[in-house]
């Protein structure tokens, strides 16, 4: 008799944990994410996309730490910062630069805004979103099909972030100040963007395996 | 002599509720606009923008001129939703989201600690007072409400169900856990305030509603076809958490038994379902006075203690009857 008792709080108990866990269930479900996750299993359409400068660099710190008030976003001048608006699981929310559409200024107020950790104020030479990488297979001047510059006058850091290369003084070349900002994405005017924002180990030329 | 009458305004605190709500949520519609017009402004670039932007450039500038003359600046004064936001330079946050960031980064960030510190302190004070005169949510769910009723009385058939409501208690203990395990905010995407606030910034400034759209549409349909105002009352996490700091308020809602004339409008109108006819309040009242402003005998009124006060019996009119019922023992013979 006791044990049937038991059985049955247990029954109830768990009941109620997944009555309780439905909501959150739910929110999963109609992420539209979630819902080609589970069509197509391991796709990524995620390119290009950064995280807001002075993001804390491990991501699952930054997630835990960020709680989607989108407040980043709102005081963001040129409205670069975007959001995982339709993504499900912990990255919904979130935000994201995506420099193909709009480069970071580097205006700071995202980092004053933010009120969690997740955003911290960083002085500009230490901001660390990545590093520019360029593609010297398909820039214009590194293959002879003309000038181009864009991306060096853009750069809101000049000198210590991109520059010429020395013998040829149309080609671009990214340096160690680089921010990674992504403005030089933006401008960039050749439509398979050569250049694009990678994680600093990386490195800043692409490595064609010939 | 006699009777204890409430203060005369108490029954019109229910229309300045109503006019807090929009307040809230008429500044959320505004808040994504100023930011859109904060940034065409700062990019210097009129004659860039398309006709549609101008329009909006236009009429923007028209309202912010009064206050402002630099908006790219001064109109950062306010930003952010109910969930987190900066008010002229305090920064508010939701507690709920300061007990869902501790669990998913399973540590305490003084500063984000200290912005729900005012919240709580009113809530210590008030009870769940959020809910009724703040919460953007709340606004749309008692509209919802209100069509609800309008659609039964057309005939449409209306969820009016009742579960526990200890359930959301639960909702908010599996959210802390689930956040602990996942690592990430998971009562952000769940708790309505959060999502209207940050699904009218998407769709106004950003281009287009997310994903908690439709979340939302959801809770406004259980509301409507399962059970009345059912997310506020069984399952909302922020609510859970709100109810249990409230508990012990200072200020609540008492019912004058000497004036009461058992009609039972006030529990009729009690979005959360309570039962003000019989002293039942418990720890879930927001303090909204929807029954302050709906009793016909001004039985409602406020009362400074930390408890309810014990079940008083019915009012007047049912002690009169219980009287004479119990002296003659014949209905008829009641006055």
């Amino acid at each position: 008799m006791q044990r049937r008792s038991a059985l049955q709080r247990l029954i109830r108990g768990a009941a109620l944990l997944a009555a309780a866990s439905l909501p959150y269930g739910m929110a999963r479900l109609t992420t539209p994410e979630a819902r080609a996750q589970i069509r197509s299993p391991g796709r990524n359409n995620e390119r290009n996309h950064i995280r807001p400068p002075g993001a804390l660099k491990d991501d699952a710190a930054f997630v835990a730490a960020c709680i989607g008030c989108g407040l980043c976003g709102e005081v963001c001048p040129p409205r670069c910062i975007r959001f995982h608006d339709r993504d499900g699981g912990g990255k919904a929310n979130t935000p994201y630069i995506n420099p193909e559409e709009k480069g970071c200024t580097l205006c700071n107020k995202c980092m004053v805004a933010c009120p969690t950790e997740a955003l911290v104020e960083t002085p500009l030479n230490e901001i660390d979103m990545g590093i520019a990488q360029i593609d010297r297979a398909a820039c214009y001047p590194w293959v002879d099909r003309g000038i181009c510059g864009a991306c060096v006058s853009v750069c809101p850091l000049g000198e210590r972030a991109i520059g010429f290369e020395m013998w040829n003084q149309y080609r671009p070349v990214i340096k160690d100040g680089c921010v990674g900002c992504g403005l030089c994405v933006e401008v960039c005017p050749e439509p398979s963007l050569p250049i694009w924002i990678v994680d600093r180990a990386q490195g800043t030329v692409v490595k064609h395996k010939v | 002599m006699g009777t204890p009458k409430p203060f005369f305004l108490w029954r019109h605190l229910n229309k300045l509720r109503w006019l807090s709500l929009s307040i809230v949520f008429a500044m959320l519609v505004a808040l994504p606009f100023m930011h859109v017009y904060q940034t065409f402004t700062a990019a210097h670039a009129y004659d860039l923008l398309a006709p549609s932007e101008k329009q909006l450039y236009d009429v923007m500038e028209t309202l912010t001129a009064v206050f402002t003359e630099d908006p790219a600046e001064d109109l950062d004064a306010i930003k952010g939703n109910t969930w987190s936001g900066s008010f002229f330079g305090l920064q508010l946050s939701d507690p709920l989201a300061v007990a869902g960031q501790m669990a998913a980064g399973l540590k305490v960030y003084a500063p984000f600690l200290l912005t729900a510190l005012i919240p709580v302190l009113f809530t210590l004070l008030l009870g769940r007072f959020f809910c009724g005169w703040i919460c953007p949510a709340t606004l749309l769910y008692e509209l919802n409400t209100n069509v609800s009723t309008w659609l039964s009385r057309l005939g449409f058939k209306v969820g009016n169900r009742h579960f526990d409501r200890r359930l959301k208690y639960a909702v908010l203990g599996v959210g802390l856990l689930l956040s602990a395990a996942t690592g990430s905010v998971l009562m952000a995407a769940i708790y309505p305030p959060a999502i209207v606030g940050r699904e009218l910034y998407y769709a106004f400034a950003l281009g287009g509603f997310g994903a908690g759209t439709l979340f939302f549409v959801g809770t406004l349909l259980f509301d409507t076809l399962v059970a009345r105002r059912g997310f506020c009352r069984y399952v909302c996490p922020g609510g859970a958490l709100y109810s249990l700091l409230g508990r012990y308020r200072l200020v609540r809602i008492r019912r004058i038994a000497e004036s009461c004339n058992d009609c039972a409008k006030c529990n009729a109108v009690c979005e959360f379902g309570l039962d003000p006819l019989r002293d039942h309040f418990g720890q879930e009242c927001n303090n909204c006075t929807a029954c302050i402003a709906v009793c016909p005998t001004q039985a409602m009124t406020f009362v400074l203690r930390p408890t309810d006060i014990p079940e008083q019996g019915p009012g007047h009119l049912g002690k009169q009857y219980l009287r004479a019922h119990s002296e003659k023992g014949s209905i008829d013979a009641a006055p």
